[in-house]
């Protein structure tokens, strides 16, 4: 049997950095504090706690590639991204929230996330348009950084995850 | 002192949060949702001191607005704001570079935009604090 | 909670007086949250405490540092615009007119806070003079060690950035650092950060041409405004200029100065014989 290293798998990694590389928790949750700061209210609080995410959830995420390539991903429950909503849209929110504008507002916030993580990372990097709906799967454990807390008591996710499987170990 | 804003986002919601701090501070707002559509406006002869756009949109996105506008002499006399998520250093270089004025970085609050008009010159009514 | 619905008055009076923000009602865990840190600080178990031995005993150093937590988020660069644009404009050319070439320039940044007015000037003389680290000293002074470890650190969060910096200048002098944004060396190289009581004798510093002495003589009564400019004069070059707060002035305490008006701001410079 070959026992030759060519140092491809070396290479490899080092030409594909997991996110806990390049970001940490810390710099995760002082973005989403900023974010809600400026977006939802001064006096926003994003307690770094966990809590147990309702079975009907919603996520919003953003893609970004470049030197690392993944998704900047929020979840929470329904009933909590509506009420970022109206937090967000403050005397312009309309007396009844359609779909539409929280996956505007959702998405915008994960528009907002996405963009100041990217810029934490090596770039350049190009950010998609927001999506809503379904969270991408989480395709290599290793390759995730994530960040829950409690808005207002409620549980919401900030998934920070690479886009590619895990390399096969030999 | 009647001043015009162009406010340019795909997100509703942030459209509607722009065109709010800058209607509260005497602004006339009119709104798109992507870099064609602000073209159309203006198109139409309607041409405001102040413009805020976004970068990442749909059809045309800020920069590509940016640079159209500034190929054209009629709208010279147009402010230029970048409101964006982007913030990487390179990509703040390239939109001054393009032709944008000023830059917001997303997220921002109102007193930003106003400091930031007001270092512009564009404050249409001294805003008692 | 600690803060009564006393204190939270007394400090909503406070702030609105200092600084003419308004705080709401129902902001009262914002005021606890940011008061926190520095009653324990001063060794007391919590905000309530310190609210009221401020109200009893009144402190100008306790009474700045409750409105500046609270109106942190208002600092900006280019505070008020024209007593910088007046440093470009009028006063470091006729400083350089005046000084020997070898002479190092030395401006005194007199109530930094976290850094944004001695890194705005520095960002000025930055881009009007080549080489101004080895032409300018900046000297940056606050009364809270915090305040004074920001200022040394030069990092700024987004938020921090958005306001009232021009982004020309943003990208010219400020590099990404994580979510933060640092000033460059050649800044850095240009300010020195320490603290200083303003109410206290003054350590020995300058002789400084420049002093901006912006929106802290507020906080003190007429004696020791009186005092504290005194003292500021002292270590002034008698041909030096003042800037300070935008609603200030020395009319009414202290008549040894000459007002200049510069644009649509103005300084104040020791009158001789004074």
């Amino acid at each position: 049997m070959s026992t030759i290293d060519t140092g491809e798998r070396r290479r490899g990694s080092d030409a594909r950095p997991v996110i806990t590389e390049l970001i940490d928790e810390g710099t995760v949750q002082s973005i989403a504090e900023d974010a809600w700061t400026a977006l939802v209210g001064e006096d926003e609080v994003l307690v770094p706690l966990p809590g147990e995410l309702p079975a009907d959830v919603i996520s919003s995420w953003v893609d970004v590639v470049g030197p690392w390539t993944g998704s900047v991903v929020l979840t929470t429950g329904r009933q909590t991204a509506a009420d970022l909503t109206r937090a967000l849209l403050g005397d312009a929110s309309p007396e009844i929230l359609d779909h539409e504008d929280v996956a505007d507002a959702f998405g915008e916030i994960a528009n907002v996330v996405g963009g100041n993580v990217k810029a934490a990372l090596p770039g350049p990097s190009g950010l998609s348009l927001p999506d809503v709906g379904d969270a991408p799967t989480v395709r290599n454990p290793a390759d995730q950084c994530r960040v829950d807390v409690l808005w207002r008591g409620e549980p919401l996710s900030i998934s920070v995850q690479g886009a590619l499987p895990a390399l096969s170990q030999h | 002192m009647n001043v015009r804003a162009l406010v340019i986002d795909d997100s509703r919601a942030m459209r509607r949060i722009v065109s709010s701090i800058l209607e509260g501070l005497g602004y006339e707002v009119q709104q798109a949702g992507h870099g064609r559509e602000g073209l159309d406006v203006l198109e139409t002869g309607w041409v405001p001191e102040l413009v805020c756009v976004d970068w990442n949109m749909p059809v045309m996105d800020g920069l590509q607005f940016v640079s159209a506008v500034r190929t054209n002499p009629a709208w010279r006399s147009m402010t230029i704001m970048m409101v964006t998520s982007e913030s990487e250093h390179t990509q703040i270089v390239r939109a001054l570079a393009a032709g944008a004025h000023e830059y917001v970085i997303k997220p921002f609050t109102a007193d930003a935009i106003r400091d930031k008009l007001a270092l512009l010159g564009l404050l249409p009514q001294e805003v008692a604090l | 909670m600690t803060l009564t619905a006393t204190g939270f008055d007394w400090v909503r009076a406070l702030v609105h007086k200092e600084s003419a923000i308004v705080l709401q009602p129902g902001k009262e865990y914002l005021v606890e949250a940011r008061l926190l840190p520095i009653a324990r600080q001063l060794g007391l178990s919590d905000v309530g405490e310190f609210v009221d031995s401020v109200r009893t005993r009144p402190s100008a150093d306790h009474t700045r540092r409750i409105v500046e937590a609270l109106t942190t988020n208002e600092t900006s660069w280019f505070r008020d615009g024209d007593p910088f644009s007046a440093l470009s404009s009028t006063v470091l050319p006729s400083l350089l007119a005046k000084r020997n070439a070898g002479e190092r320039l030395q401006i005194w940044s007199a109530a930094c806070s976290s850094g944004q007015e001695p890194y705005t000037i520095a960002m000025l003389l930055e881009d009007a003079l080549p080489n101004a680290a080895s032409r300018v000293s900046i000297t940056a002074t606050d009364l809270s060690r915090e305040m004074v470890e920001r200022t040394r650190a030069g990092r700024f969060s987004q938020l921090e950035v958005n306001r009232g910096l021009p982004a020309p200048m943003l990208i010219r002098h400020f590099t990404r650092v994580g979510s933060e944004w640092e000033v460059s060396p050649a800044l850095r190289r240009m300010v020195t950060a320490g603290e200083c009581n303003l109410a206290a004798p003054l350590p020995r510093m300058g002789p400084f041409d420049v002093v901006y002495l912006r929106n802290v003589l507020i906080y003190f009564d007429l004696p020791t405004k009186r005092s504290i400019l005194s003292n500021v004069r002292t270590l002034m070059r008698p041909d030096g200029w003042l800037f300070l707060g935008a609603a200030e002035t020395t009319l009414g305490v202290d008549d040894s100065w000459e007002r200049v008006v510069i644009g649509r701001t103005s300084a104040y410079r020791p009158l001789k014989g004074a």
